[in-house]
Protein backbone atom coordinates (compact mmCIF):
# COMPACT_ATOMS: atom_id res chain seq x y z
CA UNK A 1 0.00 0.00 0.00
CA UNK A 2 2.41 2.57 0.90
CA UNK A 3 4.69 1.70 -2.31
CA UNK A 4 1.82 1.84 -4.27
CA UNK A 5 1.12 5.47 -2.52
CA UNK A 6 4.67 6.40 -3.19
CA UNK A 7 4.62 5.64 -6.80
CA UNK A 8 1.57 7.53 -7.18
CA UNK A 9 3.19 10.73 -5.76
CA UNK A 10 6.11 10.33 -7.85
CA UNK A 11 3.88 9.60 -10.70
CA UNK A 12 2.07 13.44 -10.14
CA UNK A 13 5.28 14.55 -9.50
CA UNK A 14 6.57 13.80 -13.06
CA UNK A 15 3.53 14.82 -14.91
CA UNK A 16 3.89 18.30 -13.25
CA UNK A 17 7.56 18.43 -14.51
CA UNK A 18 6.48 17.39 -17.83
CA UNK A 19 3.63 19.94 -17.98
CA UNK A 20 5.90 22.33 -16.59
CA UNK A 21 8.29 21.83 -19.69
CA UNK A 22 5.36 21.83 -22.22
CA UNK A 23 3.31 25.05 -21.23
CA UNK A 24 6.50 27.26 -22.35
CA UNK A 25 8.03 25.75 -25.29
CA UNK A 26 10.90 29.11 -26.74
CA UNK A 27 10.99 28.06 -30.49
CA UNK A 28 14.02 29.31 -32.38
CA UNK A 29 11.18 29.90 -35.72
CA UNK A 30 13.87 31.76 -37.43
CA UNK A 31 17.93 32.22 -37.36
CA UNK A 32 17.75 35.22 -34.59
CA UNK A 33 13.87 34.83 -34.22
CA UNK A 34 12.60 33.48 -31.16
CA UNK A 35 8.87 32.80 -30.51
CA UNK A 36 6.81 32.29 -27.06
CA UNK A 37 3.39 30.56 -27.89
CA UNK A 38 1.52 31.13 -24.37
CA UNK A 39 -0.87 28.90 -23.33
CA UNK A 40 -3.97 28.80 -20.71
CA UNK A 41 -3.37 31.31 -17.60
CA UNK A 42 -0.29 33.03 -16.45
CA UNK A 43 0.63 33.45 -12.62
CA UNK A 44 3.75 34.22 -11.32
CA UNK A 45 5.65 31.41 -10.90
CA UNK A 46 5.11 30.23 -14.51
CA UNK A 47 5.75 33.86 -15.91
CA UNK A 48 9.13 33.63 -13.90
CA UNK A 49 9.81 30.17 -15.44
CA UNK A 50 8.95 31.38 -18.96
CA UNK A 51 10.99 34.78 -18.10
CA UNK A 52 13.99 32.41 -17.22
CA UNK A 53 13.73 30.15 -20.16
CA UNK A 54 13.52 32.95 -22.40
CA UNK A 55 16.35 35.02 -21.35
CA UNK A 56 18.79 31.49 -21.67
CA UNK A 57 17.81 30.99 -24.60
CA UNK A 58 18.48 34.91 -26.49
CA UNK A 59 21.74 34.23 -24.87
CA UNK A 60 22.20 30.73 -26.21
CA UNK A 61 20.79 31.22 -29.64
CA UNK A 62 21.78 34.94 -29.96
CA UNK A 63 18.15 35.94 -31.11
CA UNK A 64 17.40 39.75 -31.95
CA UNK A 65 13.56 38.92 -31.82
CA UNK A 66 11.65 37.49 -29.67
CA UNK A 67 7.56 37.33 -30.27
CA UNK A 68 4.77 36.27 -27.65
CA UNK A 69 1.89 34.52 -28.47
CA UNK A 70 -1.00 35.53 -26.13
CA UNK A 71 -3.48 34.34 -28.68
CA UNK A 72 -4.63 31.12 -26.01
CA UNK A 73 -4.12 33.15 -22.88
CA UNK A 74 -8.14 33.54 -22.14
CA UNK A 75 -7.54 36.50 -20.03
CA UNK A 76 -5.22 39.49 -19.95
CA UNK A 77 -5.89 41.25 -17.17
CA UNK A 78 -3.69 43.81 -14.97
CA UNK A 79 -1.17 40.82 -13.67
CA UNK A 80 -0.68 38.98 -16.50
CA UNK A 81 -0.09 42.40 -18.18
CA UNK A 82 2.24 42.70 -15.93
CA UNK A 83 4.40 39.41 -15.81
CA UNK A 84 3.92 40.36 -20.06
CA UNK A 85 5.72 43.76 -19.51
CA UNK A 86 8.26 42.01 -17.13
CA UNK A 87 9.65 39.34 -19.58
CA UNK A 88 9.15 42.23 -22.48
CA UNK A 89 12.26 44.55 -20.44
CA UNK A 90 13.81 41.73 -19.55
CA UNK A 91 14.30 40.59 -22.95
CA UNK A 92 14.99 44.09 -23.86
CA UNK A 93 18.10 44.48 -21.53
CA UNK A 94 19.68 41.82 -23.29
CA UNK A 95 19.06 43.09 -26.62
CA UNK A 96 16.23 41.44 -28.21
CA UNK A 97 13.24 43.19 -29.51
CA UNK A 98 10.01 41.89 -28.43
CA UNK A 99 6.71 41.98 -30.37
CA UNK A 100 3.69 41.15 -28.35
CA UNK A 101 1.29 39.09 -31.13
CA UNK A 102 -2.22 37.41 -30.92
CA UNK A 103 -4.50 40.52 -28.91
CA UNK A 104 -7.95 39.75 -30.12
CA UNK A 105 -10.67 42.79 -30.13
CA UNK A 106 -11.53 41.49 -26.47
CA UNK A 107 -8.36 41.78 -25.30
CA UNK A 108 -7.41 45.16 -26.32
CA UNK A 109 -10.63 46.58 -25.31
CA UNK A 110 -9.87 44.79 -21.71
CA UNK A 111 -6.62 46.72 -22.06
CA UNK A 112 -7.56 50.11 -22.82
CA UNK A 113 -10.75 49.66 -20.25
CA UNK A 114 -8.02 48.72 -17.53
CA UNK A 115 -6.07 52.03 -18.56
CA UNK A 116 -2.86 49.81 -19.36
CA UNK A 117 -0.26 50.84 -21.51
CA UNK A 118 2.26 48.34 -22.48
CA UNK A 119 4.49 50.94 -22.76
CA UNK A 120 5.45 51.45 -26.64
CA UNK A 121 6.00 47.36 -27.28
CA UNK A 122 4.86 46.59 -30.65
CA UNK A 123 1.85 44.91 -31.05
CA UNK A 124 -0.14 42.95 -33.97
CA UNK A 125 -2.92 40.43 -34.56
CA UNK A 126 -1.29 37.26 -35.84
CA UNK A 127 1.34 35.51 -35.22
CA UNK A 128 2.18 35.51 -38.73
CA UNK A 129 1.54 39.13 -39.33
CA UNK A 130 4.62 39.64 -35.83
CA UNK A 131 6.73 37.32 -38.03
CA UNK A 132 6.46 39.33 -41.21
CA UNK A 133 7.61 42.46 -39.38
CA UNK A 134 10.83 40.36 -37.56
CA UNK A 135 12.02 39.17 -40.84
CA UNK A 136 11.35 43.07 -42.17
CA UNK A 137 13.81 43.73 -39.05
CA UNK A 138 16.46 41.74 -39.99
CA UNK A 139 15.98 42.50 -43.56
CA UNK A 140 14.62 39.72 -44.91
CA UNK A 141 11.71 38.98 -47.51
CA UNK A 142 9.86 36.28 -47.98
CA UNK A 143 9.53 35.60 -52.18
CA UNK A 144 7.45 33.10 -54.19
CA UNK A 145 8.64 31.05 -56.21
CA UNK A 146 5.04 30.91 -58.11
CA UNK A 147 4.55 34.40 -60.12
CA UNK A 148 0.63 34.86 -58.93
CA UNK A 149 1.04 33.61 -55.35
CA UNK A 150 0.05 35.79 -52.53
CA UNK A 151 2.80 34.68 -49.58
CA UNK A 152 1.90 37.74 -47.11
CA UNK A 153 0.12 36.55 -43.84
CA UNK A 154 -2.99 36.74 -43.06
CA UNK B 1 41.13 50.95 -5.84
CA UNK B 2 39.98 48.98 -8.54
CA UNK B 3 38.88 51.48 -11.12
CA UNK B 4 37.29 50.40 -14.50
CA UNK B 5 39.42 51.44 -17.32
CA UNK B 6 37.98 53.42 -20.08
CA UNK B 7 39.47 52.92 -23.46
CA UNK B 8 38.61 55.45 -26.22
CA UNK B 9 38.40 53.43 -30.12
CA UNK B 10 37.99 56.42 -32.43
CA UNK B 11 34.89 58.14 -31.55
CA UNK B 12 33.58 55.64 -28.66
CA UNK B 13 34.59 55.24 -25.64
CA UNK B 14 34.98 51.70 -24.01
CA UNK B 15 34.28 50.58 -20.22
CA UNK B 16 33.81 47.29 -19.13
CA UNK B 17 32.18 47.00 -15.60
CA UNK B 18 33.66 44.66 -13.11
CA UNK B 19 31.67 42.16 -11.16
CA UNK B 20 32.82 43.39 -7.79
CA UNK B 21 32.48 46.82 -8.45
CA UNK B 22 32.14 48.72 -4.90
CA UNK B 23 29.75 51.86 -4.50
CA UNK B 24 32.71 54.15 -4.23
CA UNK B 25 34.41 52.95 -7.68
CA UNK B 26 30.72 53.29 -9.34
CA UNK B 27 30.69 56.77 -7.86
CA UNK B 28 34.28 56.93 -9.61
CA UNK B 29 33.16 55.50 -13.03
CA UNK B 30 30.63 58.23 -13.23
CA UNK B 31 32.82 60.62 -12.57
CA UNK B 32 35.16 59.68 -15.05
CA UNK B 33 32.81 58.54 -18.00
CA UNK B 34 31.34 61.82 -18.07
CA UNK B 35 34.57 64.00 -17.70
CA UNK B 36 36.47 61.60 -20.70
CA UNK B 37 33.62 62.01 -22.61
CA UNK B 38 33.96 66.31 -22.33
CA UNK B 39 37.56 65.87 -22.57
CA UNK B 40 37.91 63.79 -25.50
CA UNK B 41 34.62 64.91 -27.14
CA UNK B 42 33.62 60.98 -28.05
CA UNK B 43 30.30 60.50 -29.20
CA UNK B 44 29.65 57.15 -28.35
CA UNK B 45 29.82 54.86 -24.79
CA UNK B 46 29.65 51.42 -24.92
CA UNK B 47 29.03 49.91 -21.24
CA UNK B 48 29.83 45.91 -21.21
CA UNK B 49 28.11 44.34 -18.66
CA UNK B 50 29.07 40.85 -19.51
CA UNK B 51 30.90 39.40 -16.32
CA UNK B 52 28.41 41.12 -14.26
CA UNK B 53 26.62 38.42 -12.24
CA UNK B 54 24.97 40.18 -9.92
CA UNK B 55 23.82 43.94 -9.43
CA UNK B 56 21.94 45.76 -6.27
CA UNK B 57 19.65 48.75 -6.35
CA UNK B 58 22.62 51.01 -6.28
CA UNK B 59 24.56 49.80 -9.59
CA UNK B 60 21.23 50.05 -10.93
CA UNK B 61 20.27 53.73 -10.13
CA UNK B 62 23.82 54.24 -10.91
CA UNK B 63 23.35 53.01 -14.25
CA UNK B 64 20.88 55.05 -14.69
CA UNK B 65 22.08 58.13 -14.00
CA UNK B 66 25.37 57.77 -16.29
CA UNK B 67 23.64 57.15 -19.10
CA UNK B 68 21.13 60.34 -18.68
CA UNK B 69 24.85 62.28 -17.69
CA UNK B 70 25.74 60.85 -20.73
CA UNK B 71 22.82 61.83 -23.00
CA UNK B 72 22.70 65.38 -21.42
CA UNK B 73 26.27 65.71 -22.95
CA UNK B 74 25.19 64.32 -26.21
CA UNK B 75 26.55 61.19 -26.48
CA UNK B 76 24.78 57.63 -27.42
CA UNK B 77 25.29 54.98 -25.02
CA UNK B 78 24.88 51.22 -25.53
CA UNK B 79 24.88 48.93 -22.51
CA UNK B 80 25.83 45.26 -23.70
CA UNK B 81 26.21 41.83 -22.32
CA UNK B 82 23.38 41.81 -19.82
CA UNK B 83 23.29 38.32 -18.02
CA UNK B 84 19.78 36.80 -17.36
CA UNK B 85 19.86 36.97 -14.02
CA UNK B 86 20.94 40.83 -13.96
CA UNK B 87 18.22 41.65 -16.67
CA UNK B 88 15.63 39.68 -14.02
CA UNK B 89 17.42 41.64 -11.13
CA UNK B 90 16.64 45.14 -13.06
CA UNK B 91 13.15 44.60 -13.88
CA UNK B 92 12.27 43.77 -10.53
CA UNK B 93 14.00 46.85 -8.89
CA UNK B 94 11.77 48.75 -11.78
CA UNK B 95 15.13 50.16 -13.17
CA UNK B 96 14.30 48.99 -16.50
CA UNK B 97 16.48 51.38 -18.20
CA UNK B 98 14.05 52.42 -20.65
CA UNK B 99 15.09 54.58 -23.61
CA UNK B 100 18.60 52.83 -23.32
CA UNK B 101 20.24 51.23 -26.38
CA UNK B 102 20.97 47.55 -25.75
CA UNK B 103 22.85 44.77 -27.32
CA UNK B 104 23.50 40.87 -26.62
CA UNK B 105 27.34 41.18 -27.13
CA UNK B 106 29.89 44.11 -27.22
CA UNK B 107 30.05 43.11 -31.15
CA UNK B 108 26.48 43.98 -32.07
CA UNK B 109 26.81 46.54 -29.76
CA UNK B 110 29.43 48.59 -32.04
CA UNK B 111 27.41 48.01 -34.63
CA UNK B 112 24.06 49.45 -33.05
CA UNK B 113 26.52 52.36 -32.09
CA UNK B 114 28.93 52.88 -35.51
CA UNK B 115 24.93 52.83 -37.31
CA UNK B 116 23.40 55.33 -34.67
CA UNK B 117 26.36 57.45 -34.61
CA UNK B 118 26.49 57.45 -39.03
CA UNK B 119 22.71 58.14 -39.05
CA UNK B 120 23.19 61.25 -36.77
CA UNK B 121 26.00 62.34 -38.78
CA UNK B 122 24.03 62.23 -42.16
CA UNK B 123 21.43 63.82 -40.87
CA UNK B 124 23.57 67.09 -39.37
Amino acid sequence: MKDQARNAAQLIEEQRATINELQTPVIEVWKGILALPIVGSVDTARAQDMNERLLDRIIQTRSEIVILDITAVPVVDTAVAKHLLETVSSARLLGAEVFIVGLSSRTAMTLVHLGLDLGGVITRTTLAKGLELAFDRLGLRVVSSKPSRDIRGS
Amino acid sequence: MARVPIIRVGDILLATIQEDLHDSDALALQESLTTELERTGANGVLLDFTTVQTVDSFLGRMLNDVVAAIQLLGATTVVVGIQPAVAMTLVELGLELKGIRTALDAERGMRLLGSALGTSVREG
